[in-house]
């Protein structure tokens, strides 16, 4: 396409020239170091949750490895605990102790396992548009 | 891309950036500066996202039109010529006379056409970039600068 003669003359002749660039610049770099500052921020705070799950994780897997050691050393004949009644459903929770405590355990640690997933992801989203990765053509 | 490099890169292009949103804004200083400076906030926040494949002008006058188009929907007000013309009077210094008739010519395009035009005439990209910038067909930007060209020239009495 060919450019119109008279158009490209009249851009020409008014193409705008700035004689504050030094301030333009002065202004970006102020607003780039308190951009910098926020990021630096942003990250200290991800760091923490990171440690933080890193924590949780942690004591997770030994808070759950001793309660099932405790759980398996126990003698297997004997229930976990007894109600010294003898009403029918007291009486069926202490004859299924072991069972009952050990599925109670494994939910709750599939749930803490669900809930770390779910922290880290998001800690993995949180960098990923800090670090302008997603979304920058729709800001 | 660091920050150093980021600023020096934007040192050579913010003239560029700035007439250009200077033109997308009709004139008025103060809007296309912050407009600017917001855009190139948000290039240095992207900057992971650049790759060096293509130019950085390009780029950064990508996310500069969008950062406009964004701008122009979240205001929703429609200024007519007039009441442009009336703006100019009201602030001369937010106003460049000398280029007065051009940017009021230019005021009364649809954003793309006067995008297209801008960047054809007064940025001096082809047809290809353009397209790139403004995520559009090589076609449509054809139609935008035909269509834009014919309205100016109208408005322009040229």
């Amino acid at each position: 396409m060919t450019k119109d003669k008279e158009l490209e003359q009249l851009f020409l002749a008014q193409k705008p020239h700035f004689d504050d660039s030094a301030e333009f610049m002065q202004k970006l770099t102020k607003r780039l170091d308190a951009v910098e500052f926020v990021k630096q921020y942003q990250e200290r705070t991800l760091r923490r949750y990171k440690m933080a799950m890193v924590a949780v994780f942690v004591v997770g897997i030994i808070s759950g490895g001793i309660s099932t050691w405790w759980l398996l050393s126990m003698p297997a004949n004997e229930p976990l605990f007894n109600f010294n009644v003898q009403t029918g459903f007291l009486v069926w929770l202490a004859q299924n102790s072991r069972l009952l405590a050990a599925s109670g355990l494994s939910l709750l640690m599939t749930l803490g396992i669900c809930s770390v997933i779910s922290n880290v992801l998001e800690i993995m989203d949180m960098r990923q548009s800090m670090e302008g990765k997603k979304g920058w053509l729709v800001m | 891309m660091n920050r150093e490099t980021f600023i020096s890169c934007v040192e050579r292009e913010q003239e560029a950036l700035r007439g250009f949103l200077l033109a997308l804004c009709c004139g008025r200083k103060d809007d296309a500066d912050d407009l600017a400076q917001d855009a190139l906030v948000k290039a240095y926040l992207s900057c992971a996202g650049y790759q060096e494949k293509g130019k950085f002008r390009s780029w950064l006058f990508k996310i500069a039109y969008n950062t406009f188009l964004n701008h122009k929907a979240s205001q929703q007000v429609t200024q007519s010529i007039d009441e442009a013309r009336t703006l100019a009077g009201s602030s001369a210094a937010d106003f460049c006379f000398e280029h007065q008739d051009l940017y009021l010519a230019l005021g009364t395009l649809p954003p793309k056409e006067r995008s297209a035009i801008t960047l054809f005439y007064l940025n001096g990209h082809n047809i290809k970039e353009i397209a790139t910038i403004t995520d559009t067909s090589e076609d449509a930007v054809k139609k935008q600068l035909s269509r834009g060209r014919d309205k100016l020239k109208e408005r322009l009495k040229l």
